[in-house]
Formats: structure tokens, sequence, C-alpha cells
């Protein structure tokens, strides 16, 4: 095996583990769609290392998340909405739309999308589309878009949020006189989206607050905010 | 996370293996079809192996949950690049949970907002399922680790077990990035001499 081709296996197993970040993972992103023998070597690797797989325990997922499953499914083999969604939302990065653009554009077009999935059972949670402005003393950071019937939240920031390595900002909902609950980590860039799972949905009523905290890396321990409260604040219909 | 950990891998080959192996296969055939039921019966048998798998890498359960219904989703989609003659089934399950809880750390890391562009290495395609063909057995893979020098040994596992990349890693080991890369690379260099002896 000459050099090349070893290197180009040893980013084949840096890819298939994750090593990689920036130009490195872009360099191997693009072999991958266009090397069908770096393809190979990916594949490879994942077959080497999967045997540890199975050192993982395992854990039971809540009732009710096959239901979820079931209903994301498409009818036919098309790509399902939420696919179709992700790929406007890519539209609109590219095109840098303007942070409250992006969100109104999201509302709109969320709202524009009815009854293309089955129907829901009935409940109390509201249907209309929700925004909070999250801001501190000085301007808005952050806005939130809720879509209650895709239960998707998409969260962009007007500026990017740096964050160093030994901390992450975690997302919070808190209900009306109510405790807060965890919406996760956020990701460094400039936008957020989540499907939000049903234990938590339908805490996204008006008047809700969601703020973001920073944390120690990967989150909160306790399960409650323990940093400073970075931006926060309350839904509204849109 | 405790990625460290060594502990000794379980056995393959037992006969309920082999039985679940035959049957998710068949299942996978059914789903390829459209059968709902047969990717009901999946899940029922395969979700507490994937859900911990999720929850291993992306460290909570909300975020666990939203790949889980990811994995099943594309399960639904792709059954039919499955080839049974060419993988295990459960292996194929098992790394594409991976791979999408990979692709979520990916996405908190870069902020990377667009499933379908965060998608690299979930790929899903069947050129990328066809290739698990090699699956090695877990003790050589386990013997193949153990030969390693401590140091790569616990970089790699604690790649493959927290998604952590390698400025993560240097970070928490507080070595150059350079220093990390060396010692991973040569670790997965003498990884594969080993594993292909």
């Amino acid at each position: 095996m000459n050099t090349n081709s070893s290197e180009r296996d040893v980013l084949a197993a840096e890819y298939a583990l994750g090593l990689l970040t920036d130009d490195d993972l872009r360099q191997a992103r693009e072999l991958f769609e266009s090397d069908p023998e770096f393809r190979s070597a990916v594949a490879r690797w994942s077959g080497r290392l999967a045997p540890m797989l199975d050192e993982i325990d395992e854990a039971a997922p809540p009732p009710g998340l096959w239901q979820r499953i079931e209903s994301r499914l498409p009818a036919s083999r098309s790509p399902s909405n939420v696919i179709v969604l992700q790929r406007r939302v890519s539209r609109w990065r590219a095109a840098s739309a303007a942070m409250t653009a992006l969100a109104a554009s999201l509302a709109l077009i969320l709202v524009a999308r009815p009854g293309q999935r089955p129907l829901q059972p009935p409940s109390t949670v509201p249907t209309a589309p929700m925004v909070a402005m999250l801001g501190d003393s000085g301007a808005a950071k952050l806005v939130a878009t809720w879509t209650p019937d895709k239960s998707m939240l998409v969260v962009a920031a007007s500026a990017a949020m740096p964050v160093d390595g030994a901390h992450s900002h975690e997302l919070w909902v808190i209900p009306e006189g109510g405790k807060p609950r965890s919406l996760g980590t956020m990701p460094a860039g400039r936008h957020m989206m989540m499907h939000v799972p049903r234990t938590l949905s339908g805490m996204f009523r008006k008047g809700a607050t969601l703020a973001v905290s920073l944390e120690p890396a990967g989150g909160s321990p306790t399960g409650l905010p323990t940093g400073p409260v970075l931006a926060a604040g309350q839904l509204e219909t849109a | 996370m405790n990625s460290g950990i060594t502990r000794p891998m379980r056995q393959a080959g037992s006969v309920d293996e082999g039985e679940l192996r035959g049957e998710l296969a068949d299942l996978l055939r059914r789903v390829a079809r459209g059968d709902r039921d047969a990717l009901s019966a999946v899940y029922a048998r395969t979700s507490r192996k994937l859900y911990g798998i999720c929850i291993r890498l992306l460290g909570n359960e909300a975020e666990a949950q939203d790949v889980l219904q990811e994995v099943y989703v594309t399960i639904w989609r792709k059954a039919g690049a499955f080839d049974a003659a060419r993988a295990s089934p459960i292996t194929w399950l098992a790394v594409l949970a991976r791979n999408k809880a990979i692709d979520q750390l990916r996405r908190r890391r870069d902020g990377e907002a667009d499933l379908d562009e965060a998608s690299g290495v979930a790929d899903d395609r069947p050129s990328a399922i066809d290739l698990l063909e090699r699956e090695q057995d877990r003790t050589r893979l386990a013997n193949c680790l153990e030969e390693l020098d401590e140091q790569p040994r616990t970089m790699i596992r604690s790649a493959f077990f927290d998604g952590a990349s390698y400025p993560e890693l240097a970070d928490r080991a507080g070595v150059p990035l350079g220093t990390m890369k060396s010692w991973i690379r040569r670790g997965l260099l003498r990884l594969k001499g080993c594993l292909e002896r």
C-alpha cells in the first residue's frame, strides 16, 4: 500500500469515527461523495469498529415514541414534509435572510402547509404558531418560532453566540408559575431547529418563557439552570 | 463520560442471535415493501439497543428521542438498501443509529440547521451499507485494541463512544491538536494491521 492510499484509509477511519472537523471534515465529505473507494473504506472501518457497539447498555425508550415515529412515516416514499421544510430552511440560510425575516417566513411556511399529516388526537394544545423574542436589557438576541402542529421549534440568533469549550448554552422552557424544563444544549451556530418531544410540547403556551442559560459543557448537571441567564422572553401568538 | 472503561466484550454467535438475525432480515424485507407492521416489529426488537446507543453518544434523552425517531424513519425509507448477504441486520441498524447520533453531535458543534447537509457519515445509501461485509469478530477487535498503547486505545474508545472530535479530545487530554492526531492515527494504523493479520 502506498503512502497516499494509506493516508486515505486513515482519513476514512477518522471520518467513520467522527473525529474530523472543519477543512478535514469537508475534504472527507467531498471524497465520500465523489470516490467509491473512499466510501468503501469508510464502510469497512464502520464494520471493523461496530462490535464495540455491543458494549453499550440498552435503554428503554419512553412509551409513545413508536406512535411519534409512525405519525412521521410518509404515506408514499416521497420525501417527508420535515425534509422538505429543512431544505427550505437551507435555502433561506443560503440567502442569508435577516433574523426576523427568517423567523417570519418559517411561521408562514409552516402555517401554509396544513393538513398534510395524519389527524392528531384532540388536545388542548394550541395550534397557532407563536414567537418569542429572547433578549436582555439591550436588544433581542434570539427569535424563537414555535409551530405546534409540527412540534417544531426554530431559534435564530442575531449574532453568533460564542461559547468556550468548558461551557454550553442551554435552552429552557418555563411554564407560567412552573419550573424550567431543559430543551437541551444549543449548537454553536446561529440557527437551531428541534423537534420538541410530546412530554415538553404542552408547555409551549402563550405566556410561557423561553430562556438560555450558560451551563457547564454538555448542559446543567442538575436538570435546572445553574448559570447566568443570557436571554429570555415570553411566547406570544405570532 | 466514562468512555475509558474497558469491559470484556460479549461473545457472538449464540442461537438467539442467529434467530434474531434471520427474523430481522425478513422483517426488513417486509419494511422495504412498505409494511408498517413489520417496522413496528423491528422497533419492538431493536429500539432498546438503538436508544441505548443514542443516549450513550448524545448524553440526553430529548435529543436521543429525536435521533431515534430519525433512525426509524430512515429505516422505513432505506430498508430496501439492506443486503442480508453482506451485513448482519442488527449491525446495520446499530451503525445507522451511531451515525445519526454523530450527525446530531456535529449539528450541535457546528450549528448546522439543515439535516440533509449535515449528514456525511450517516450516509444511508446502499453503497455505504454494502461494505459492512467484513464485520469483525468482537473478540478479535477487543484483542487488537488491547495491543495498542493506553493513550491511543483510550482516545479511540472515547471517539467511538462519545463521538468526540480531535479538538475535543486534545482539549480533554491537555495536549496539542497535532499530538492527538498522531496518537490516534498511529493507533488506527496498528489496529488495522492487527485486524488484518
